[in-house]
C-alpha cells in the first residue's frame, strides 16, 4: 500500500502540471464549450483522451471492453452491454455518467482525480454534436496554408512571417542579425559540417553587396563537403556500420553505400527518388549500379554470426528492424509496439504491422555470414581479367553473342542463381562459428522445398570439408530417388566450389534432400554455403569441355569477384516466403497469413503502384502521404535550429510533441514536394536565407525566462556541435584536414586497447598518410566498440536507427577534448599556424588564433588573459624543455611554440568553439 | 502509519525528481508547455528559480521509491557461464549415471548450441562436493575459500533465462532484453539514484580475463537513456578512464592553469550570450580536472597494506580479477553506486584443455575464489557488507550432458549451454544470508521448486536498492520502458 499508487500520484500530479500548462487553452476551450461553436476533436477532446483515458482504454488495455482508439470501438457496446458514447445523446452516454458520478468505484478515471467541469463539458458538447472523430493532425495530409501578412524589415522570406506571427502572439521580439563572422561560421558548419576558411570568412565580412550572404549560401550548397555533412546525419538513420554487430561483430563491406549517400546529397537527388532507390532500387526497371547499391540501406541491419544461432530467428529480427526503421525514418511514427499488439495510442492495428512486413519479407538475404546477396561494383571488378575469362567461355561454348556490358548482366549470363536452404534437420543446422549447414553422421539432411526442376541440368555447391565426402541429392525425402552426387575433396578449411554434375532429368516441382556419404578417407562433415542450380545449359557429355567451363566459371565467380556490397534482391517464384501474423510478436507463433498492405490510417497505395517494395516506396513518396515530407522538413529544420518544429523528431504520433509552428511546417512541406520537387538543397536554402535563421543567438534575461529553449526562435540557434563537426572543425582550422572523398573507412588515432574482442582477430591499425586526418564520416564504425571520441559526443553505436541524438554535456567530453591525441596534434598544428601567419608579436599571434578558429578578433581583455597564460606556460617550458619537445617536436622554436600550443588548446576548448553560435 | 506516510512522501519526492525533467521534456506542448518545458534540458544547470532546480544536474543524488537496504551493488559476472554442476548444484545421481545416454525426454523440443544426437550424461567433474557452514550449502572443492564463508552467502539454484547464446544471454542478464538498445541495469540505477561522488562516475565497469564480454559494451550501455548514465569502463592498462591522463607535454599545475583559463574565457562569454549550457560546461571542466586526480587515485592499489594484498591475492599493475575485486571495494567506499565486474573465460565446452571442466575451468575457479571471498570478508570487516549487494553468476548454466562436439571422446570434458537451470549467489545488501533457494531435479536439468527468472533477479536487485521495478520507467518511442519489461517478481524469501 505504501507505494502502489505512487506512480499514479506522480502521474496525476504531472498531469496537473500539464493542465496548468494548458490552462490558457483550457480557458479557451471552456468559452468554446458554452458557445454554439463546434468542439474540435483534435484540439479539445483528444488531449483529454490521451492524457486521462487512453492508458486504460486504448490499444493494449480495453478496460471494461471500452476503447477510445477508433471511433467504431468507442461507439460500440462495452462489456456491460451499455454504450459509452451515444452520438447526440450525452445524457444517456455511459461515459458522461461515469465522469460525473460520486460513486468512487464507478467514477472515471478510476482512483485518480476527477476531470474538471470544463473537461466534462467538452465531452458532453462533443457527444451532443455527434461525437465526430478526427484523425490525429499528423495523419491528415498538409493543407494549403495562407502565409501570414507581415511587413517588417526582419522578413527575408515567408518563413519569417510565420515566426513573427507567433512571436507577436507571445509578445516577444525577434533578435538582430548575427555578426557576419558568426553567421558565416554558422551557415558553413550547418551546410557543409566545416567552418569557412579564413579567406572565405574575410571575403564575406568585407562584402557589402546585398547578395553577399546568398553568394556564400550558394557556394556552400555546391561544395562537395555538403554531401559529407548530410551523409553523417543520414547514416544514423541508416544505422550504417562497418561491422555486423552482435558477439562476433565482424567486418561488413558496405562503404559503397556511404559513397552513394554522399553523392546523392551532393547531386541533390530529389528526396522521393532517394527514398525509392534505397527501399526498392533493385526493383526499378534496368536499375543502375547506384540504385542497387542504394538498397544496402536495409542491409545495414545487424547480422548474428555467433555459433549456434538460428539464422531464421535473426533474419526475422532484421526484418522487424527494417519495418521499424522504415517508419522511423520516413513516417516519424514509432511502430515497434505494434509487433506485439495494436498501437496503444495511434491508429495502427496489430495485423497491419504484418501486412507491412509482407512488403519486406521476400528479400533473399537470410542472416548468413557471407552476406549474400551482394553486389559487385564494376569498379571492384577486374574487368580485363574477367573479359579474358568470359571470352574463353564464349569460345568454348561457341557463343558469338559477345560480352555483356554491365557487371550485373555478366553475372546473369555466367553465374547461375543460388538456392537458399529452407529446412534442415537439427543435426545439420549449426556449426561452431558458422551458421551454415553441417552434415554429420548418417541420417542428416538439408532440404530445399518447392523447387521447379523442369529444365534443370546440373547442380553445384560451395563447401568446406575437412575430410571430403559425397553429397547426394534425393527427391522429396532423405531416402528418395537419387538424382545427383557431388564429390567433395578435402578443402583444408577453405571454401571450395564443387563441380557441377549433371542431374537425372526431373520435371515439375519437388523438394531436394541432400545427404552426406563418407568417402574412403572416413566420415567427415561439410559446411555448405549455397547450392546452385544450373538451368538449360548444354546437355552434352563432353566432360573435358564441361570441366574447363566449370573451372573458368569458378575463376569468374571466385577469384575475380571481389567482396561485394550487401544489397537487396527479391526472391522469385517458388522461393517466395509467406508472411504471417506473429501472435504476441513471437516469430515462432504464426497466426493468419497476410498480404502486403499499407496501414489504413495513412494514404492508400497510389493508383497503379505494385504490391511490392517498389509500390511501398511509391506510397511513401506519394504527395498524398501525410508524413514523409513533414518528417524530412522537420528533420532538416532540427539540424539547423537545434530542435524540430515537432520536437519529438522521432514521433509525430499522438504521444509525440505537438508542432510549435504547424502551419509553417505544412507550408514548407507542400513547398518541398511541389515547388521544390523534393530538393533538399532548395529547402535548406529557404531555411538558411530566412531572417529567422540569421538572428543573433545571444539571449537576454527576459527571453531566457520566457523561452529558455528557444522554441519560438526569437533568437538564432545556439547548440553544441555534433561529434562529426567537432572533429572536422578541429582538423580544418589547424590545417590538418584531408579533403579526400569516398572509399573504405579509415582508422584515425584511437587510444590503445579500446578494441578488445572475443573471437575476431580484428585490429585497429592507424591509417597512414592523409587517411589519418579524414573527415569523421569516414571513420571506421564498429558497433560493439565505436570510435570513443565520437561516442563521448553522443554519436550512437548504430545498432538501430537513431532519429534524434540527445545532446549531453559531460566531464568525459571535457577530458576527450583536453587530452585526446587528436586534439593535442590539432593544438600544436594551430599554434604553428598562429606563429607562422600571425606576425612576430604574441598579441597578434593570439589574435590570429581567434581569426583562424572563430573568424573574429578577440577583445583586448581576452588577449590579456591569454598573454598571462602564455607567460606562465612559457615559464613552465623553460623549466621543462623536454616537455616542450614532447609537445611540439624537435623544433628550434619549441620554447615559443609549446606555450602557444597551450594557448591554442585554450581556444579550441572554449564553449564558443564547440558550439554553433 | 507515520513511517509509511514518511516513506510515501519520500518516494513521491524521489519520483518527482527522477521523472519531472523527462516528463516536462515530453509534455512540452502548446504555449504554456514551452515556457515550462524549456526550463529543463538535459544538461542545463542553474535554474535556481525554476521548479526543477534540484534535478538540473542529471547526476544529482536522488532517493529511490522506498528506503533501500543496499546502497551499492558489486556485480561479478562470470562471462561464458560457469557450470553450476561442478560448483554448487550437487547431483549424486548424475555421478552414478555418468557415461550413459541422456534420457530422451531431455532432448525433445530442445535446442542446443552444439550438442547433436543423443549425448551422454556427465557426472560432476570434481573430487569433493560437501556441505559447508551452518547453512549446509553445497560448495565443491573447486572453491575452497568460498567454502569458509558459506554462511555469508545465499544461493539461488533455480535461475533460468530465455537465451542460450552468450551475447543475447548477457544482454538479457544486464538489460532485460536479448537485443541491443536497452539500458543496462547499472544505467537504470544511476538514472534512478544519481551519483554520490561528484569526482567519479556513478557506474563503473572493470573487465578481466583478457577480453570484454561477448555482447560488447552494450551490456553496460545506457540504451535510450541519456548517455551520462552509461557505465564508464576503467581499464587496467593504459588510462584507467579514456582520456583521463594528461598529455605528456604538460603537468598537473599547468593543466590546472589551462582549465582555469578556459573557464575564465567561458565565463566572459556567458556574460555576453547568457546560455546556461556554458555554465554546465564550466562545471564539467572542473569535474574533469577533479576526475583526473580522483580516478587514478582510486585505481591505484599500491598504497593498500600488504595484508590486504595477501587477502585478495592482488598484484599491483597486473590485470586480474583479484585487482578488480579490490578496486570494486575502493570504488564503493568512494560512493560509486554500481560496480560491474566481468571475468572472461568460463565457456567450458571441453573442445580442448583450455575450455575443459578438468582444465581451464579449474584455473578460472582459482582466479576468482580467493578474491571474491576476500571481497566479502573485507567489506564485512569495514561494515560495508550490509549496504553493499554482491551478485555472482554467469549468463546461463551448463547441461548435465557432456558436449559431444568432437564425438564425445578424448580427455577434455565439457558441457553445453543450458538456459533452464543455473546457480547464482548473492551476499550482503540486505539479502538473508545462508539460504539455498530453489531446487532442481535429480539431474540439475530443470528447476522443480521456486524457479527464478532473470527478470525476477533484476526485480530483486532493484528492490534492495529501494526501487519498485515496475515504477522505474523511462518513456521512449511512445512507450514506458523498464528493466524488467512486463515481467519480474521480487524473490521475497531472500530479502
Amino acid at each position: 500500500m505504501t507505494t502502489i499508487s505512487n506512480l499514479f500520484q506522480r502521474k496525476s500530479r504531472a498531469v496537473m502540471i500539464a493542465f496548468i500548462v494548458l490552462g490558457v487553452l483550457a480557458v479557451y476551450a471552456c468559452v468554446d464549450a458554452f458557445s454554439e461553436s463546434e468542439v474540435g476533436f483534435n484540439s479539445q477532446v483528444r488531449p483529454i483522451i490521451n492524457t486521462k483515458c487512453i492508458a486504460c482504454h486504448g490499444g493494449v488495455k480495453k478496460a471494461g471492453g471500452f476503447s477510445l482508439l477508433f471511433r467504431e470501438e468507442a461507439l460500440a457496446k462495452t462489456k456491460s452491454g451499455k454504450r459509452a458514447i451515444i452520438p447526440g445523446d450525452p445524457e444517456n452516454s455511459e461515459l458522461i455518467k461515469r465522469l460525473v458520478t460520486h460513486d468512487k468505484d464507478q467514477r472515471m478515471p478510476l482512483e485518480k482525480d476527477p476531470l474538471s467541469g470544463e473537461e466534462i463539458d467538452i465531452f458532453k458538447k462533443w457527444i451532443k454534436q455527434g461525437a465526430k472523430w478526427e484523425d490525429h493532425w499528423a495523419f491528415i495530409k498538409p493543407q494549403n496554408v495562407t502565409v501570414p501578412n507581415f511587413e517588417d524589415s526582419f522578413v527575408k522570406n515567408d518563413i519569417d512571417k510565420f515566426i513573427l506571427q507567433k512571436l507577436k502572439e507571445e509578445k516577444l521580439e525577434h533578435a538582430a542579425e548575427a555578426d557576419k563572422a558568426i553567421l558565416i561560421r554558422r551557415v558553413s558548419l550547418d551546410l557543409t559540417g566545416l567552418p569557412p576558411t579564413e579567406k572565405e570568412a574575410l571575403d564575406f565580412v568585407n562584402d557589402t553587396s546585398p547578395h553577399a550572404y546568398e553568394k556564400v549560401v550558394d557556394h556552400l550548397l555546391k561544395s562537395s563537403a555538403f554531401g559529407e555533412r548530410w551523409a553523417a546525419m543520414w547514416l544514423d538513420l541508416a544505422r550504417f556500420s562497418d561491422t555486423k554487430g552482435y558477439e562476433k561483430d565482424q567486418h561488413r563491406n558496405i562503404w559503397r553505400y556511404r559513397d552513394y549517400v554522399i553523392k546523392s546529397f551532393n547531386e541533390d537527388k530529389p528526396y522521393d527518388k532517394f527514398t525509392i532507390e534505397q527501399l526498392a532500387g533493385d526493383l526499378l526497371p534496368n536499375p543502375t549500379e547506384d540504385q542497387i547499391i542504394a538498397t544496402a540501406f536495409h542491409r545495414n541491419t545487424m547480422n548474428n554470426d555467433e555459433g549456434g544461432t538460428n539464422d531464421e530467428e535473426f533474419r526475422t529480427v532484421e526484418l522487424i528492424d527494417r519495418i521499424n526503421t522504415t517508419f522511423d525514418v520516413w513516417q516519424g511514427v514509432t511502430i515497434g509496439c505494434v509487433q506485439c499488439h495494436s498501437h496503444p495510442y495511434d491508429p495502427i492495428r496489430h495485423k497491419e504491422y504484418y501486412n507491412f512486413m509482407a512488403f519486406l519479407n521476400n528479400t533473399r538475404d537470410n542472416d548468413l555470414n557471407e552476406e549474400a546477396p551482394t553486389y559487385i561494383s564494376q569498379k571492384d571488378f577486374d574487368l580485363p581479367k574477367a573479359k579474358e575469362l568470359m571470352e574463353k567461355i564464349n569460345t568454348l561454348k561457341g557463343d558469338k553473342s559477345g560480352l555483356p556490358a554491365t557487371v550485373s548482366e555478366m553475372r546473369k549470363k555466367y553465374l547461375l542463381p543460388n538456392l537458399q536452404a529452407k529446412d534442415f534437420d537439427d543435426s545439420s543446422k549449426i556449426y561452431f562459428n558458422h551458421p551454415t549447414i553441417t552434415y554429420k553422421g548418417t541420417g542428416s539432411y538439408v532440404s530445399y522445398k518447392n523447387i521447379n526442376l523442369t529444365g534443370v541440368t546440373k547442380l553445384a555447391c560451395r563447401f568446406v570439408s575437412d575430410k571430403g565426402g559425397i553429397i547426394e541429392a534425393h527427391l522429396d525425402s532423405p531416402e528418395g530417388s537419387l538424382i545427383a552426387s557431388i564429390g567433395m575433396a578435402s578443402s583444408f578449411g577453405e571454401f571450395y566450389e564443387s563441380s557441377a554434375p549433371i542431374i537425372r532429368p526431373v520435371s515439375g516441382v519437388h523438394s531436394i534432400y541432400y545427404t552426406l556419404k563418407p568417402n574412403n578417407i572416413g566420415s567427415g562433415d561439410a559446411r555448405i554455403w549455397e547450392f546452385k542450380l544450373y538451368q538449360g545449359e548444354n546437355k552434352n557429355k563432353d566432360d573435358k569441355k564441361q570441366k574447363a567451363l566449370d573451372s573458368l566459371r569458378n575463376e569468374l565467380s571466385w577469384r575475380i569477384n571481389p567482396q561485394g556490397t550487401p544489397v537487396f534482391e527479391e526472391l522469385k517464384g517458388d522461393n517466395r516466403r509467406n508472411t504471417f501474423v506473429f501472435l504476441r510478436g513471437n516469430w515462432t507463433n504464426h497466426g493468419e497469413k497476410v498480404e502486403p498492405e499499407v496501414p489504413k490510417a495513412l494514404n492508400p497505395l497510389p493508383q497503379g503502384a505494385p504490391k511490392s517494395r517498389l509500390g511501398m516506396a511509391m506510397w511513401l513518396t506519394s504527395k498524398d502521404n501525410p508524413l514523409t515530407a513533414r518528417v524530412q522538413v522537420n528533420r532538416l529544420w532540427e539540424q539547423l535550429f537545434g530542435y524540430g518544429i515537432v520536437e519529438t523528431v522521432e514521433d509525430f504520433g499522438s504521444q509525440g510533441n505537438k508542432p510549435s509552428h504547424q502551419e509553417l511546417l505544412d507550408w514548407m512541406s507542400l513547398k518541398f514536394m511541389n515547388d521544390f520537387n523534393w530538393s533538399n538543397k532548395k529547402l535548406l536554402k529557404l531555411m538558411v536565407m530566412s531572417g529567422t535563421y540569421r538572428q543573433s543567438s545571444s539571449a537576454n534575461a527576459d527571453l531566457l525566462q520566457k523561452d529558455p529553449r528557444n522554441r519560438l526562435i526569437a533568437r538564432g540557434p545556439r547548440v553544441r556541435l555534433t561529434a562529426e563537426q567537432i572533429r572536422d572543425q578541429a582538423l580544418s582550422v589547424s590545417g590538418l584536414l584531408s579533403k579526400k572523398m569516398f572509399g573504405p573507412s579509415v582508422m584515425p588515432d584511437q587510444p590503445a586497447g579500446v578494441w578488445q574482442t572475443v573471437y575476431s582477430g580484428m585490429e585497429w591499425r592507424l591509417s597512414a598518410g592523409e587517411d589519418r586526418y579524414r573527415r569523421a564520416v569516414y571513420t571506421y564504425m564498429r558497433r560493439t566498440s565505436p570510435y570513443p571520441n565520437m561516442l563521448t559526443f553522443d554519436a550512437p553505436s548504430r545498432e538501430f536507427c537513431m532519429v534524434r541524438r540527445i545532446r549531453t554535456n559531460t566531464p568525459l567530453q571535457a577530458l576527450a577534448i583536453l587530452n585526446d591525441t587528436v586534439t593535442t596534434q590539432v593544438s600544436a598544428a594551430l599554434a604553428k599556424r598562429m606563429f607562422a601567419e600571425g606576425g612576430k608579436d604574441l598579441r597578434s599571434q593570439i589574435s590570429k588564433g581567434y581569426q583562424l578558429a572563430l573568424f573574429n578578433s578577440p577583445k583586448p581583455e581576452t588577449v590579456n588573459k591569454l598573454v598571462r597564460f602564455y607567460n606562465k606556460a612559457s615559464e613552465f617550458y623553460k623549466k621543462n624543455p623536454k616537455k616542450a619537445v614532447i609537445m611540439v617536436g624537435n623544433d628550434d622554436k619549441a620554447a615559443r611554440l609549446a606555450p602557444l600550443t597551450l594557448v591554442a588548446s585554450a581556444i579550441i576548448n572554449q564553449d564558443e568553439f564547440l558550439t554553433k553560435e | 502509519m507515520k513511517r509509511i506516510f514518511g516513506q510515501e512522501e519520500q518516494s513521491k519526492r524521489a519520483l518527482e525528481d527522477i521523472t519531472r525533467r523527462h516528463f516536462l521534456y515530453n509534455m512540452a506542448t502548446g504555449i504554456g508547455g514551452i515556457a515550462l518545458g524549456s526550463l529543463v534540458g538535459c544538461s542545463s544547470a542553474d535554474n535556481k528559480n525554476s521548479l526543477i532546480s534540484a534535478s538540473g544536474n542529471p547526476l544529482t543524488p536522488r532517493s529511490p521509491h522506498f528506503p533501500p537496504k543496499a546502497k551499492n551493488v558489486i556485480y561479478l559476472h562470470m562471462a561464458g557461464a560457469p557450470s553450476q554442476l561442478e560448483l554448487f548444484d550437487y547431483k549424486p545421481l548424475l555421478h552414478k549415471l555418468n557415461g550413459q545416454d541422456c534420457p530422451q525426454s531431455f532432448l525433445e523440443g530442445k535446442k542446443f548450441a552444439f550438442i547433436k544426437g543423443v549425448p551422454k550424461l556427465l557426472g560432476p567433474v570434481v573430487s569433493d562436493f560437501k556441505q559447508h557452514g551452518n547453512s549446509g550449502a553445497y560448495i565443491s572443492n573447486y572453491l575452497p575459500h568460498l567454502q569458509t564463508i558459506a554462511d555469508d552467502v545465499s544461493f539461488i539454484k533455480t535461475m533460468y533465462t530465455d537465451q542460450f547464446n552468450h551475447a543475447p544471454a548477457q544482454l538479457f542478464m544486464h538489460t532485460g532484453s536479448p537485443r541491443l538498445g536497452r539500458p543496462s541495469i547499472g544505467a537504470w540505477v544511476t538514472y534512478g539514484l544519481g551519483s554520490e561522488n561528484e569526482n567519479l562516475p556513478g557506474f563503473i565497469v572493470l573487465a578481466s580475463g583478457g577480453k570484454t564480454p561477448d555482447a560488447g559494451k552494450s551490456v553496460w550501455g545506457s540504451g535510450f537513456l541519456p548517455s551520462v548514465y552509461q557505465g564508464v569502463q576503467c581499464r587496467s592498462e593504459g588510462d584507467p578512464v579514456l582520456y583521463v591522463s594528461d598529455p605528456a607535454g604538460i603537468d598537473r599545475g599547468m593543466k590546472g592553469e589551462l582549465i582555469n583559463t578556459i573557464n575564465d574565457l567561458n565565463k566572459d562569454h556567458h556574460e555576453e550570450v547568457l546560455d546556461p549550457e556554458i555554465q554546465t560546461r564550466i562545471s564539467q571542466y572542473e569535474m574533469a580536472y577533479k576526475m583526473q586526480i580522483s580516478v587514478p587515485e582510486v585505481m591505484n592499489i599500491n598504497q593498500e597494506p600488504q595484508s590486504i594484498h595477501e587477502m585478495y591475492g592482488t598484484e599491483p599493475g597486473k590485470s586480474s580479477f583479484a585487482n578488480n575485486c579490490l578496486l570494486a571495494r575502493r570504488l564503493v567506499e568512494k560512493g560509486v553506486r554500481y560496480v560491474q565486474l566481468f571475468h572472461w573465460g568460463w565457456d567450458t565446452h571441453g573442445t580442448g584443455p583450455g575450455d575443459a571442466l578438468n582444465g581451464g575451468f579449474m584455473d578460472r575457479c582459482r582466479e576468482v575464489d580467493k578474491p571474491m571471498t576476500a571481497l566479502i570478508q573485507d567489506l564485512k570487516q569495514r561494515g560495508l557488507l550490509d549496504e553493499t549487494l554482491i551478485v555472482w553468476g554467469g549468463e546461463f548454466g551448463r547441461t548435465p550432458m557432456r558436449e559431444n562436439r568432437n564425438g564425445g571422446s578424448g580427455e577434455s570434458l565439457g558441457r553445453d549451454h543450458h538456459a533452464d537451470a543455473f546457480t547464482i549467489w548473492m551476499a550482503g545488501g540486505g539479502i538473508k544470508p545462508g539460504v539455498s533457494y530453489g531446487e532442481t531435479d535429480e539431474f540439475g536439468y530443470y528447476g522443480v521448486r521456486d524457479r527464478v527468472h532473470v527478470h525476477d533477479l533484476q526485480a530483486t536487485i532493484l528492490n534492495q536498492l529501494g526501487f519498485d521495478h515496475e515504477k522505474l520507467t523511462y518513456s521512449f518511442q511512445g512507450r514506458d520502458f523498464r528493466l524488467t519489461d512486463v515481467h519480474g517478481k521480487v524473490v521475497k524469501d531472500l530479502v
